[in-house]
Order: C-alpha cells, then sequence, then structure tokens
C-alpha cells in the first residue's frame, strides 16, 4: 500500500465521517464544527489530486468564510438549536439516500455488472488505464485557468456571469436580511390596504355618477391624483 | 502524488459524501441543517469535477474552470440560504421548515 493510497483513506474517513456526524448531530454547533472537520479532509482531497490552487480556495471560501457564516446563523437563530434532529420523514430519506448510492456505486464502481442486456460499472474512461498512473499535469494549468477565464471563446462570458451572480446575490443577502421586523410589515400592509381603499372609492367617486363617455373622458385626471 | 489510486475511488467516495448531505438536505429538522447538507453535496460535486479533472485532461482548463464555478455558486447559495433562515427566524421565531406553510392553502 503506497503512502498515497493510506492518505486518501485517511483524507476519506474524515470527509465521511465529518458529513454523518453533520446530519446527524443533536447540537447544530457541533455539526456546523464536524462541517468544518469533513471540509478539512476535501482539502486534503484536493491536495492528492494536484489541485493546490484549490485546496487553498477550499481553506479560503468554506473554511475561512461559509463555516463562519453558518456558525453566525447558528448563534443568531439560538434556542431552536437543541430540537429533534430529524423530522418524520427520515426513514424514507435514509432508504432514498442508500438507494442512490447504490445505484451510484452499481455505475461507478469497478465491478461490471450484466442487467438486462447492458453492462453497467467498470467504465473505461478516456485516457484512463487501469494500473496506469495518471498523466502529469501541465506546469501551467493555472495559467490556462486564468486564461480561459478572460478569453470570450473559451469561460469569459461565464466568468462576467458569475461576478453579476455575486453582485446579485451580496445586493439580495442584505436585503433580505436587513433589519424589518413582522411589526414594521404588518404596518406596511396596513398603509398599503389604507392607500388601496382611498384609491378604490375615488375610482367609484368618478365611474358611477357620471355617464360611460364622460367617464372616459374624466379618467385620465383622474388616475394621477389617486396614486398620492 | 496519485500512485496506486485508481479514479473510481474518488468517484466512490464523493458519491457516498454526496447521499450523506442529501439524507442530510431531506430529514433535517433545522433550516441551516439543511444549508449544510447542501454544502456537503456541492462539495462531493467538485471533489468529482476535479477527480475527472486530474485523471482525464489534466491539460485542459475546463474542469479547473467549473470547479471554480461551483465554488461561486456554493458562496453565492450560502450567503442567500443563511439571510432567508435569519429573516425568517426574525419573523417566526423558528427555523423550522416543517411550519413555513404559509404559502399553504
Amino acid at each position: 500500500m503506497t503512502i498515497s493510497q493510506i492518505l486518501f483513506i485517511v483524507m476519506s474517513l474524515v470527509v465521511l465521517g465529518g458529513g454523518v456526524m453533520v446530519v446527524t448531530a443533536r447540537n447544530l454547533f457541533h455539526a456546523a464544527l464536524f462541517l468544518i472537520l469533513s471540509f478539512f479532509g476535501v482539502v486534503g482531497l484536493y491536495l492528492l489530486l494536484d489541485a493546490g490552487f484549490f485546496a487553498a480556495a477550499q481553506f479560503l471560501v468554506y473554511i475561512g468564510a461559509i463555516s463562519i457564516l453558518i456558525i453566525f446563523a447558528v448563534m443568531l437563530t439560538r434556542g431552536v438549536q437543541l430540537a429533534q434532529p430529524a423530522n418524520s420523514q427520515w426513514p424514507a430519506a435514509l432508504v432514498i439516500s442508500v438507494i442512490v448510492f447504490v445505484i451510484m456505486a452499481i455505475m461507478l464502481g469497478p465491478i461490471a455488472i450484466t442487467i438486462g442486456q447492458r453492462q453497467f460499472g467498470d467504465v473505461s474512461w478516456p485516457n484512463v488505464t487501469a494500473g496506469q498512473p495518471a498523466p502529469a499535469v501541465a506546469d501551467d494549468s493555472l495559467v490556462r485557468l486564468g486564461q480561459s477565464f478572460v478569453d470570450f471563446n473559451q469561460y469569459g462570458a461565464a466568468f462576467l456571469l458569475t461576478a453579476v451572480l455575486i453582485l446579485v446575490a451580496m445586493v439580495g443577502a442584505i436585503w433580505v436580511a436587513r433589519d424589518r421586523t413582522l411589526k414594521d410589515v404588518m404596518e406596511e400592509r396596513a398603509e398599503l390596504a389604507a392607500e388601496e381603499a382611498q384609491e378604490a372609492m375615488l375610482a367609484g367617486l368618478v365611474q358611477q355618477p357620471l355617464p360611460l363617455g364622460e367617464a372616459q373622458s374624466a379618467e385620465s385626471p383622474a388616475v394621477p391624483a389617486a396614486h398620492h | 502524488m496519485l500512485n496506486g489510486i485508481p479514479l473510481y475511488w474518488f468517484l466512490l467516495i464523493s458519491a457516498a459524501l454526496f447521499c450523506i448531505g442529501l439524507y442530510g438536505a431531506l430529514a433535517r429538522k433545522n433550516a441551516i441543517a439543511i444549508l449544510m447538507g447542501v454544502e456537503l453535496m456541492l462539495n462531493a460535486v467538485n471533489i468529482n469535477l476535479l477527480a475527472f479533472w486530474r485523471y482525464i485532461a489534466p491539460n485542459s482548463a475546463g474542469g479547473l474552470a467549473f470547479a471554480a464555478f461551483i465554488f461561486v455558486i456554493a458562496a453565492a447559495e450560502a450567503a442567500i440560504g443563511l439571510a432567508l433562515m435569519i429573516s425568517v427566524y426574525r419573523n417566526t421565531q423558528s427555523v423550522d421548515p416543517d411550519k413555513l406553510d404559509s404559502l399553504k392553502l
């Protein structure tokens, strides 16, 4: 067994063990901490895959930013975190997850299984031969990644769109989470309802006493007044 | 770094992580825990993308670019989702998705 294999198994145990604890921990704060542990395992897997940039990005984005966001959310919604961890449909959810995993394992695993006419498993991926090491990564792979982001024949447009997505998400998150209580909402609704009632009253006043032809000519001055 | 690790090891690990996240998203009684499940699923997707990049096309930037896009989407999703949960908690004092049924008839 090579060192890489041992490292892979250790990292996989960290990832999967952390993941299982995330979905089963009673205390939501503990679940958030196990989520960080699972992210650390994923960092190790990225390093094994020679994706150093993504290991660093995972470290900064997931462990540094997203888990802090999640911990903040857990702290801000205190008092509900010790509730019952699973809802009433958890056995069905477990069965569905296991079935999905079994299907994916059959499709992706190393054992060829023939069901009816079709063969599943032991897929022959292009450029992958069993027992042979994967080809080396080009030294300038990060340079190529950066160039593909600014080249409009590759991912330039998608890169700009993700910038727009980030901007929209930022503005949206600020708007959604702004300090606005139920009382404010009710007051706003009451104001709106009062305005609508006033408009309806004005429209009724204009339309009822006048004949049809005059009502249409009288509508145009009445509309801007109704907005106030 | 990949001495003796076949591609399907990565695929099976990421499938298992995806299904753990799926169970979390389906079965948890707390909306923030559901978001954690979704994060696990996004991580599984990213492991898959980078594994395929490494084994099948290590000379193209495509796999790395898609993994980077998934990172961006995950960050945006976490920000929006947690902002929603905080807003919901402010208005209802609860983050139980079973109780958020005011749109039901």
